[in-house]
Order: C-alpha cells, then structure tokens, then sequence
C-alpha cells in the first residue's frame, strides 16, 4: 500500500527538492559540514537531461532537526536509512548516486543493502577510513581528529558556543538554527560534532568489495582530508570501480572546479 | 559657525597604504589554492615572520595545525566558494616560534565574471583576550554541568520519591524513584498521567488541596494513597514546599511522597487490638456495674460506714472505665462508618445548659452561657453533649486555675459556631495542628500523659458528622478556645 503522506513526512524531513526534466534520476549526496547547496556549481548542467534529486540528511541544511536521533545516526547506517528512505518514498529505481566526501561511503552502504534503486554511484572524494592503521594509510592520527573537533566546537557562534548548547536545551528559545543568517555549514553544534565522530571514525573498507554496481571515484590532487594513497585503495577493492585523477585540488572540486567535475561526471554516466 | 575644511590637510592623514600596513587588523591575501600573495605589516609583527619568508612561498594552510587545515578544507573553502564570504571564522594561526595566536577570520572571495575565484582577502581579528574569557566560561559552565549531575545522581540515590514543579503546578522533574514506583517511562511521560494514580477516593481531595496551595502560595500537606507499579494502593504524604525567588515571587515547588504505608497499617493494627479489646471488656464492666447497683441499694443496711465509702468509690471508678470503654468504641466505629446520628431539631441554648448543670454539680467552676436562647439546630443531642462536655472537661483539667469557663455560641449567616474558653495557660503552637488526631497526647500540668487522646479526635469526628468544623485558637499565657461549628 502506497502511503502519500509517509512520502510527505520523509521529503519534509530531508528537505527533499527536485528539479529537472529527464527519465533518470540524479541523487546528489553531500558530505559532512554542508547541505544541498553545495551543488549549486554543477546542478544546472544536469537539469536539462535528467531529474535532478537534492537533500539535506537529518540534522543538516534546512532538514527537520526534530526527527534527529543519537542513536540512529550514530553510525553511518542511519545515514544511509536516509538515502533509502528518499529512494523508496520517490520509488526511484536504476538512479544515478552522486556523493561527495563521506556520502561516498554512505552511497555504498546503501547501494550494498538495496541495489535495485541504483544503476551507477560516484564518489568525490571518498575515503574508507580516515585513521592511519596497520597497511593502511588514512591520513589522519586520532590526534589531529581531536583537534579539528576542537576547531569545530569553537567556531560554532563564535565564542559564545559555550553557552550556546544551554540556549538550545531551553525550549522557550527557538531552534538555533533560527538565529543564523547563513546556514550554509552552520549546522546544529551538538548534531555537528555528533556526524564529525561517525564520519571520522568510521571504518567501511570492508565494505568495499561487497558493492555491485559500477562506480566512478574523482580524486583530487592535493586534497589533505582523501590523499591519493585512499583513492587508490578504494579503486582497487572495489568491483567495477575506475578511477579520474582531477586537476583540481583541495576537497570540494565540484565548488572549486566545477567544469572539470561537471566532465568527468558526464563523461561517466 | 561652520568648520573650515582642508581637504588636502585631512586626505594626507590617511593615506590608503599605511591604513593597509598599520591597520588594527591583519590582512592576507591568498590564490585559490592557497597560496599567500600579500599581507599586512600588522599580521607579521604578530607572527613574528618576514614577508620575504611567506609571500609566494607558503600557503596559508601552513600556518595551521593539522585540525586547522581539514577544518580549512572542510568549512572555510566550501564556504567561500559557496557563498563568497565567511565571517568570524575561530582558528588558531601558528607564529613563527611555534606559539598560538587565536584569530577571527573574515573573508571575502575576489571573483572575474564568470564566477571563479581569483584571490580570496581574509582580515584577521586577535582574540587572545576573548579566547581566555570563553574558557572560563566553558570551564564555569563543565562546574555548573558536575555539580547538576552530582545533585541528580543524589536525588536518585534518596529512596524516597521527590518531584519538582513550575509555578503553576506542572511537574518538571522526577527522580529515580519516582519513575520506579509508578514504573513510568524513562523518557516523555505526561506528569499529569501520574494523577491517575492517586487512590481514586484521594484524588479529589488531592487535586482541591494542591489548587489551594498553589493559588494562595501555602505549603502542601496532605496524606494519599498511591498506586504503585503493581496496582497497589500505599499511604504516602505528600508534601511539598513553594521556593521564592529574589524578587519574592514563586517560581518552583519542591515536593516529596513519603510513604506512609507501615505508620498507616500500624495504626490499623492499633485500632483493631483495641476494638477487640473494648469489645471484650464491655460485657464484663457491665455485669459489674449491675453488681455495683445492686450493693449501692444494699449499702444503707450495712453497718459500717466504711461500706458506703468503698461502694461510692466502686461507682465513680467503674463509671470512669465504662466512659474510658466507650471512647475506645466510638473510635471503633468512626473507622468502620458506623457512627450513625440520631438528628433532631433542637434549641442551643438548652443542650448547652444541660450539660453545663451535669458538670456544674460535680464541680465548683464557674461556667458562662453566652447566646441567644432562640438559636436551632438539627444536632444529635447526645453527641453534642458529648462533644461540650469533653470540651469543657478539658478545661477544667487543662486550666485548673481559669476562674470563669466561657461557653459563647452565635450564628453567622448558614452556621452556628460554638466556643469553649478558658483562661488557663495556653498550648503551645506546634502542638495546635496535632491536637485533633487520633492517640494524640498532651502532657498534663505536672508533666504525664493522661487519657488515651481519643477525646478531641472524637469530637471533630461528631462534628464533622454533621458537616461542621472544629478548630482551636491559643495564646500562650492568656487561654485557649476550642470551637465548632453546626449548619443553622
């Protein structure tokens, strides 16, 4: 039975927006620390041929902070929840996935539980596990983690984000959310820190060589946070994977160079 | 009067450059990847570097520790090329020395027509100052957050239920106890769900007595039975305290259920030894008495004196017992409701009189009558005699020393009220509210404990009967007055 108004309540959730005219379905994914706007770049060139499907998982950008729940989002499963959920209440079937950053991950982990709804993932950027271990080259030590949660904490209203986990628990105040004029990465503190820990210290490489469906990975040169050491790593463990080494540099090549982005995606799919 | 201006006077003191080199903040300028390609005098003396050192050699990333960098990567450049600009970004640069500046970052991106970025111009606020306030704040605020989880874990650990509540009376908080004995939901349960477990028959009363409180700001008292986890109803007292703000106003309750359960049952037991015991003795005092009557008419035909003495004696003392036996059977039958009343209309004046003559011919107190004679009520005579008698007894053995016993009755719109004064010594506030509950005793003139405290807690139960009230009013040194009151 098909029920209208859960499809309501999942699109309001994720402040699901679609766009585009086209047979196939487009589903941008974006990583941690930023919403839907991130795409802003690159959406444009896909419009004409295909639906264009943008979201804000739970607790990000413009979503409903209400349904935000510790434990489901404690892993990156909850986050893939999210994805399939948008997938079921669209009834997509054979899209095309694009994540960037952690919703790489987040893009195989669904792609593995429910195959049908994807014919194609690309990962901007993707990284299996961020912490240097055994064999294995992450980039990070648990130590320069903790410090970038620092950096987060303190950068969320500036200084006052000492008090402001105390404005937010009084429920005469409104949401924070409401007092911020940007959105764009200026999340919810707590939810924040909450999704850094999940996308950090998660470990997907064994997920890798359970993926079915083909897939692209866009590493970038120079990029600090997915070296070239972890786009190899993904490339070789995963079936069907094929690698684009980018011009572009840094993290976000779909905002710093989106042309080159928009090709190699094209080029692709 | 205007200012005469020279422009070129006021032009030369501001001279673009050096307002860039000595700005009071410091200015850097960065290629899209990064790269710095010019900054002001101000940063470097921060830093400590030289600018042959940084320009077109580093790039800004360089001067940030490694969380600064993914944060850089993660936050400040999506945000730029997003929006353009981000404002009060919190980082860490590093100085020359390895030592930590604490900055703000504004920036703003430089774009051609096209929408690239071309050079991204950040200024740089020192915050070392604000940087030391905010972690005394966060320090205060980790204290603020210890001491409440140290406070919770105690009310949690206290194996009676407490509770808080708003002003208005909604229940803000429960602790550990709470939620067991009711077996409540750890998270998001309604509190006013809980006032469906109050003893059905207490909940009225419960609800009257709580309204009351809060609307005129008075403490709460008050003994319920509460249904727990498993159905069961358990005696507890409630009570609860009202907390005052600076500005005198009520701005919480703080309140505790603590169970009453064993004090209430062992008070049942109690009551049922003595009932069983009053019953027991009733039948062989009355066969004595009977013994006693016969003797009594017997005595005049006896020769020694001494016969009549010991007969008089076996008479007040079995007289005595019989009344001390009844009060334990009335007692008896106000806990099972089966004090029934025998109601008719009656003059004041006259009930009050007759029991005044009863004690005026046993003692040599003078008692006062105060009232308008044509006064009426529905009353049951003899309770009411009882009730009079028992307050005018207590005088006399309470203020021996009162000359004058006033009894005074009026009628005030839809009531009598009946008054008993004394002029003895007075009794003692806190003793005031217990003195109508049942086995209350209070201490006699020379120190012992005298009667069983059934008397006034009998009296108020007759009373309450008739749908009236008792109370008492005392005033250490100057007397005491008992009073009730009828409906007309």
């Amino acid at each position: 039975m098909w029920d209208y108004r859960y499809m309501e309540s999942i699109l309001k959730r994720n402040n699901v927006q679609i766009i585009g005219k086209g047979d196939q379905v487009i589903l941008f994914a974006h990583g941690f620390g930023c919403d839907q706007q991130s795409w802003k770049y690159i959406v444009d060139s896909f419009t004409d041929d295909y639906q264009v499907v943008l979201f804000d998982y739970v607790g990000s950008g413009k979503s409903d902070l209400s349904q935000y729940d510790s434990f489901k989002y404690g892993n990156l499963n909850g986050y893939a929840q999210d994805v399939l959920d948008i997938c079921e209440a669209l009834q997509l079937k054979d899209s095309i996935f694009v994540g960037h950053s952690v919703s790489s991950m987040i893009g195989i982990l669904a792609a593995i539980k429910q195959p049908a709804y994807f014919q194609k993932l690309v990962f901007i950027g993707p990284s299996p596990r961020y912490l240097n271990d055994e064999d294995y080259t992450g980039g990070f030590e648990r130590a320069d983690l903790e410090n970038l949660f620092e950096f987060m904490d303190s950068n969320y209203l500036g200084w006052s984000s000492a008090l402001a986990p105390a404005i937010m628990g009084n429920p005469d105040r409104p949401e924070l959310g409401e007092f911020l004029t940007d959105s764009f990465c200026s999340n919810d503190p707590v939810i924040a820190r909450e999704f850094a820990r999940v996308t950090f210290f998660s470990d997907n490489r064994a997920d890798l060589d359970k993926l079915r469906i083909k897939s692209l990975t866009l590493q970038c040169s120079e990029d600090i946070i997915a070296p070239l050491e972890v786009g190899n790593y993904v490339n070789k463990h995963t079936a069907d994977n094929s690698l684009f080494i980018m011009r572009a540099t840094g993290h976000c090549p779909h905002i710093s160079e989106p042309e080159e982005t928009i090709r190699a995606i094209k080029a692709f799919i | 009067m205007s200012v005469q201006v020279d422009k070129d006077l006021l032009d030369g003191l501001i001279d673009s450059e050096i307002l860039y080199q000595e700005a009071p903040c410091g200015y850097v300028s960065l290629l899209p990847d990064g790269t710095i390609i010019k900054l002001n005098n101000t940063l470097l003396t921060w830093l400590s570097y030289t600018s042959k050192s940084l320009l077109y050699k580093k790039k800004f990333t360089d001067l940030l520790s490694k969380g600064g960098k993914i944060h850089f990567e993660m936050f400040f450049k999506p945000m730029i090329g997003v929006k353009g600009h981000v404002k009060e970004l919190s980082y860490e640069i590093l100085k020359k020395d390895g030592s930590i500046l604490p900055v703000l970052l504004s920036a703003k991106a430089m774009k051609d027509v096209s929408g690239t970025v071309l050079a991204i111009n950040i200024a740089v606020y020192d915050i070392t100052d604000r940087k030391s306030y905010e972690a005394e704040l966060l320090k205060a605020k980790k204290i603020a957050e210890e001491e409440k989880r140290t406070f919770q874990f105690l009310a949690d650990l206290i194996p009676e239920m407490i509770w808080t509540a708003t002003a208005n009376g909604n229940i803000d908080y429960v602790n550990q106890r709470f939620i067991q004995y009711f077996n409540l939901p750890e998270k998001g349960f309604k509190p006013s769900s809980v006032l469906s477990r109050i003893f059905t028959e207490d909940r009225k009363k419960f609800i009257e007595a709580w309204r009351k409180s809060i609307r005129i700001g008075s403490d709460l008292h008050i003994e319920i039975r509460l249904d727990n986890y498993l159905g069961n109803s358990e005696w507890h007292l409630i009570k609860a305290v009202r907390y005052v703000n600076e500005d005198g106003v009520i701005t919480k309750w703080f309140g505790s259920c603590i169970s009453t359960e064993e004090h209430v049952l062992a008070l049942k037991a109690k009551d049922d030894f003595i009932s069983i015991a009053s019953h027991e003795l009733k039948t062989p005092i009355t066969s004595l008495k009977g013994t006693l009557q016969l003797m009594e008419k017997m005595k005049s035909s006896h020769p020694d004196p001494m016969m009549h003495k010991l007969v008089d004696r076996a008479n007040r003392n079995v007289n005595k017992t019989i009344s001390l036996i009844d009060d334990l059977l009335n007692v008896g039958r106000i806990n099972e409701g089966q004090l029934y009343l025998n109601k008719k209309r009656s003059i004041i004046f006259e009930v009050i009189n007759d029991c005044c003559n009863h004690i005026k011919n046993e003692t040599d107190f003078d008692i006062l009558v105060k009232g308008d004679p044509s006064i009426e009520a529905d009353v049951d005579e003899g309770r009411i005699e009882q009730v009079i008698i028992n307050l005018i007894n207590n005088a006399i053995k309470y203020a021996p020393e009162s000359v004058i016993i006033e009894v005074s009755y009026e009628k005030t719109g839809q009531e009598i009220k009946v008054s008993v004064t004394d002029q003895g010594p007075g009794i003692p506030l806190e003793k005031l509210p217990h003195l109508f509950e049942r086995y209350y005793q209070v201490e006699s003139n020379n120190g012992g404990k005298t009667g069983l405290g059934l008397g006034l807690y009998i009296c108020a139960e007759i009373i309450k009967k008739h749908n009236g009230e008792m109370g008492v009013e005392s005033e250490p040194g100057k007397g005491s007055t008992f009073w009730f009151t009828l409906p007309a």
